[in-house]
């Protein structure tokens, strides 16, 4: 017990300090999974509604490798991104491996399946009655499928959180492509596991004690939406 | 399957033919619809008729059917997350959503709503929205579902007359099961049974003169008597029924099995037994054997041998003192009644 109790104590110790390197690792998670998951909904949204309302060539197929794409590990994400800015891949010259934007570009490919998916899923679950009166409406598709997303907000707002948990979540992809560089690329995850490795439990458990409040707090404000537009 | 549009008229009328769905036609199967320019047409017929199924076909929302500009407003009016206002003006250019203002207000919804979320309309506000903003647009035709379905009863013939006098020359297809809806609602009108049309013509000919049992049945005619026919005069021949003896419009040889149709508002009632001046070929004494209401209507049935229904107001009820038991003289006009081969 008194170890558990050691940990606890110095992870509480820590982040009563809240120093300068936890600041910094802190607002590079909040920067580069925010980012991300702007770049996967902005993406994956408008794919997913395509996906849930409408019906073209190529849609099944498409929504098979989004559903597969959900569940893609991290470290594959990761690994492809490496591959290709890597200097001698075909994004090389790029020079961004091991650089936060490496990070947004890896974990924004984990996002945007996952936007994709629960927002064909959101979409293509409002009832036949709804459906109808949208197509009645004679509108283009970018107006019809604006008018879809507002129509399945709650669902659409499920897909952003969601979005936001993967990446927040995920250490494989980052970890590859941006290489836990203190002061750099470390962000919470990655910084969790480097401390667990040394044995810094205090320090490793503050860490996961600050990603769970993140997570809270953007899950919290995005529930509060999803609940606030239900009303009407 | 073939929509075409005649050219030489200020706006072309609609021709559809050979419309089937699915490709078997079990659903729909219409041979041949056509409506003239500024035509309002109402599909009249009962539940299960495949009138939904036709509109959706033209409304181009079921696959395989013309392809024609048209606005089209289903049966069920949904309302989008979002202010009644900006519901009213979906789809819509500056210009036609103002007009979609004017019209809601003649049909009735109140402009203090607009501010208001429009989940929070009635069935029957949401219906008036979603009418408006149908009329308003811009295609020369509209397909119009049940378009008074949520409307309270009081206020359907309002807002059809309101409706009727906001087309502003468009042409209208208009599915109703309402037999006053669509008296007020089509200039002309067209009986679905089964998926198919039975017959196409003018409300009051079609309600009065149904061509087969079938569409009497789905017009609501109330009196389908059955006897043996007897001789004939002309355009007319008549029916032994019981103890009366029809006169009808009918074209049968004598001493066949047969059917005699007239609607109840053909009825006309005398009271007391006393032989009423008039043309009407077929005179019965009889009683007033019941009283229903139908709607703001009173339905008579009187017994002349055979039970006659009649359609009156309630002011005639009144004014003839109408109650079972009461002597009374039913007249039917020869020419109100059609008989047909049984």
């Amino acid at each position: 017990m008194s170890f558990i109790g050691d940990v606890l104590s110095e992870a509480i110790r820590l982040l009563c300090q809240f120093g300068a390197e936890l600041r910094g690792v802190l607002w590079l998670t909040l920067v580069v999974s925010l980012l991300a998951t702007a770049i996967g909904v902005a993406l994956g949204v408008p794919l997913g509604t395509a996906l849930g309302l409408g019906r073209f060539r190529g849609r099944t197929p498409l929504l098979v490798a989004v559903n597969t794409g959900m569940g893609m590990p991290p470290v594959l994400a990761g690994l492809l991104i490496l591959l290709l800015l890597w200097r001698d891949g075909p994004l090389g010259s790029w020079g961004i491996l091991f650089t936060p934007q490496a990070m947004v570009i890896a974990q924004s490919l984990l996002a945007i399946p996952i936007a994709a998916g629960v927002t064909a899923g959101a979409v293509g679950g409002l009832s036949p009655v709804t459906r109808e009166q949208l197509s009645a409406l004679g509108l283009g598709k970018t107006a019809a499928g604006w008018i879809a997303v507002r129509e399945a907000w709650p669902g659409v707002a499920a897909a952003v959180a969601a979005a936001f948990g993967r990446v927040v979540s995920e250490v494989g992809a980052v970890l590859i492509v941006g290489g836990n560089i203190e002061g750099e690329t470390r962000v919470l995850t990655t910084a969790i596991v480097q401390e667990a490795r040394q044995a810094q439990f205090g320090a490793a458990l503050a860490l996961g004690i600050i990603l769970m409040v993140l997570a809270l707090m953007i899950n919290g404000a995005l529930t509060w939406l999803q609940l606030r537009e239900r009303v009407h | 399957m073939a929509a075409t549009s005649r050219t030489g008229a200020l706006m072309p009328a609609l021709v559809v033919e050979n419309l089937r769905f699915p490709e078997d036609g079990s659903i729909v199967s219409v041979a041949r619809l056509s409506v003239e320019a500024g035509g309002r047409l109402v599909v009249f017929g009962p539940n299960g008729a495949g009138k939904t199924t036709l509109l959706r076909l033209l409304a181009g929302v079921v696959p395989g059917g013309p392809t024609f500009a048209a606005a089209y407003q289903p049966q069920h009016s949904h309302v989008f997350r979002g202010s009644a206002g900006w519901n009213l003006g979906l789809g819509l250019n500056p210009e036609q959503a103002a007009w979609a203002r004017t019209l809601a207000d003649r049909f009735g919804l109140d402009p203090a709503l607009y501010e208001g979320p429009a989940r929070a309309l009635s069935g029957g506000e949401r219906q008036r929205l979603s009418l408006a903003r149908t009329l308003a647009r811009s295609e020369p035709w509209v397909l119009l579902d049940e378009p008074l379905a949520a409307l309270d009863v009081a206020d359907r013939m309002t807002v059809a007359a309101a409706l009727v006098d906001s087309l502003n020359g468009k042409g209208a297809i208009i599915v109703t099961h309402d037999r006053e809806e669509a008296a007020v609602l089509g200039e002309r009108v067209a009986v679905m049974v089964g998926g198919t049309i039975l017959q196409e013509g003018p409300v009051a000919e079609v309600f009065s003169l149904p061509v087969d049992d079938r569409v009497a049945r789905a017009v609501g005619v109330a009196n389908v008597l059955d006897g043996v026919t007897g001789h004939r005069e002309g355009p007319l021949c008549s029916i032994r029924v019981g103890p009366l003896q029809v006169w009808g419009l009918g074209d049968l040889a004598e001493g066949v099995g047969a059917r005699v149709l007239f609607g109840a508002e053909a009825v006309t009632l005398f009271p007391g037994h006393e032989a009423a001046a008039g043309s009407a070929r077929n005179r019965w004494p009889g009683t007033v054997s019941a009283l229903r209401e139908t709607g703001r209507l009173i339905e008579v049935i009187v017994d002349a041998g055979s039970p006659i229904a009649a359609l009156i107001t309630p002011g005639s009820q009144a004014a003839l003192n109408l109650e079972p038991g009461a002597p009374v003289i039913v007249a039917v006009k020869a020419t109100a009644a059609r008989i047909i081969p049984r």
